[in-house]
């Protein structure tokens, strides 16, 4: 306690949220990869869609992709620890 | 100040479109985010199908390369000479930056055995992006165009100078750009894994060791598009989220002009200006101001968070 009253409210608020920010990364990827799996292969569906005239299916094929993946990463950020 | 100008600015440019025709929100929006790669500055050739043609953002992005080689060189040199005890300001900011980036960023991630290898690529990344993003909020060409509506009254078509009057400034709302970023990022994870683990098991290290076979057969694909799935992220996230802003804050400001002509007065236009949308837009305007510290944040904590994983790999 005496230690941190040494520093400024300010030091101790920025160190705190310094701590709290550094906590969230793997969090923050783990969310970050499931969309980006999921719109990433989705796109690449619909474009394969819109060439070669097969709508819906390059569709749903690359969201169902999409989804495992993105669940397969957030699976093993939780599983780490 | 910036507010006053932006809104000022924003209602010049709405303003002239709406003397030929009805006010156009989405037009004038688009037209304010976009790159307008269409009506280049400087027109180059094509070399292998790929436009050389400089842009407003390929502009934007060597402005803010310059600057951040400037200052931070002239900083970092002068802090140097001066030793740490000498009060100089920017130099005190720009260790406590690199202190930051360093002990709360790359260490927990990296490990202390990498730190200095890859502090310098994250920091660059951090100080990058915010100053592209800092100055994406100062509406350069748009005070260009307001200039130009009263004192230079340029053609649109005039040379260099003319093409400078429409578009966007932030070059991290452009995919491209941030596309660029996250393939330094993808290159870096290979390079940390292979200098980590060596080559080989960089590769093998991709999947966990000792399973059965038909569960690599799922696995090995699944990995692969992950690692292509993570720079992907990193890309959409950064360019989305500083277009977005740029969107709301020119909505906003539309506001003034969809309502001016719905009732066919510019006095209610007017009056809704000060209460609804300057107001609002301030109020953006400074969240924008956390958004870019956040998402410059991001990114490289992102970076630092991948380079890290496939240094340390425990399956």
């Amino acid at each position: 306690m005496p230690d941190e009253n040494h520093d400024t409210f300010l030091a101790r608020s920025l160190r705190r949220t310094q701590e709290n920010l550094r906590r969230t990364g793997p969090a923050a990827m783990a969310g970050y990869t499931l969309l980006g799996a999921i719109i990433m292969l989705g796109g690449i569906g619909y474009a394969v869609d819109a060439w070669r005239d097969t709508s819906p299916w390059f569709l749903l094929a690359g969201l169902l992709l999409g989804v495992v993946v993105g669940f397969a990463e957030l699976a093993k950020v939780i599983w780490r620890k | 100040m910036w507010f006053t100008i932006a809104l000022g600015s924003g209602s010049v440019s709405a303003g002239q479109a709406a003397e030929s025709e009805p006010f156009n929100a989405g037009k004038t929006i688009l037209e304010h985010v976009a790159n307008n790669a269409g009506n280049p500055i400087v027109r180059l050739p094509e070399v292998m199908g790929i436009d050389f043609s400089i842009t407003k953002h390929v502009l934007m992005l060597w402005l803010v390369a310059a600057i951040v080689f400037v200052c931070v060189t002239w900083i970092a040199r002068r802090r140097l000479k001066q030793g740490a005890t000498a009060s100089f300001r920017p130099g005190t900011a720009l260790e406590m930056l690199t202190g930051f980036i360093r002990e709360s960023i790359v260490l927990p991630n990296v490990g202390a055995k990498w730190v200095n290898t890859w502090t310098p690529l994250v920091l660059t990344f951090f100080v990058f992006i915010l100053t592209a993003n800092l100055i994406g909020l100062i509406p350069i060409f748009d005070i260009l165009k307001l200039a130009n509506h009263w004192i230079f009254r340029a053609d649109i078509h005039y040379p260099v100078f003319g093409r400078m009057l429409e578009g966007g400034t932030t070059a991290t709302a452009n995919f491209n750009v941030t596309a660029g970023l996250a393939i330094v990022t993808f290159f870096s994870i290979i390079i940390a894994g292979s200098k980590a683990n060596g080559f080989v098991n960089h590769w093998k290290n991709i999947v966990p060791h000792g399973l059965a076979w038909p569960i690599y057969i799922i696995l090995i694909p699944i990995e692969i598009m992950g690692m292509l799935i993570k720079p992907f992220a990193l890309t959409m996230r950064l360019a989305a989220n500083m277009t977005g802003g740029h969107i709301a804050l020119l909505a906003l400001i539309s506001l003034i002009f969809l309502l001016a002509e719905m009732f066919k007065s510019a006095l209610v236009g007017i009056a809704a200006g000060l209460v609804v949308s300057l107001p609002l837009a301030v109020g953006i305007s400074g969240l924008e101001l956390i958004v870019v510290l956040v998402q410059a944040y991001v990114f490289t904590l992102l970076t630092a968070v991948f380079i890290g994983l496939v240094i340390n790999v425990h399956h």
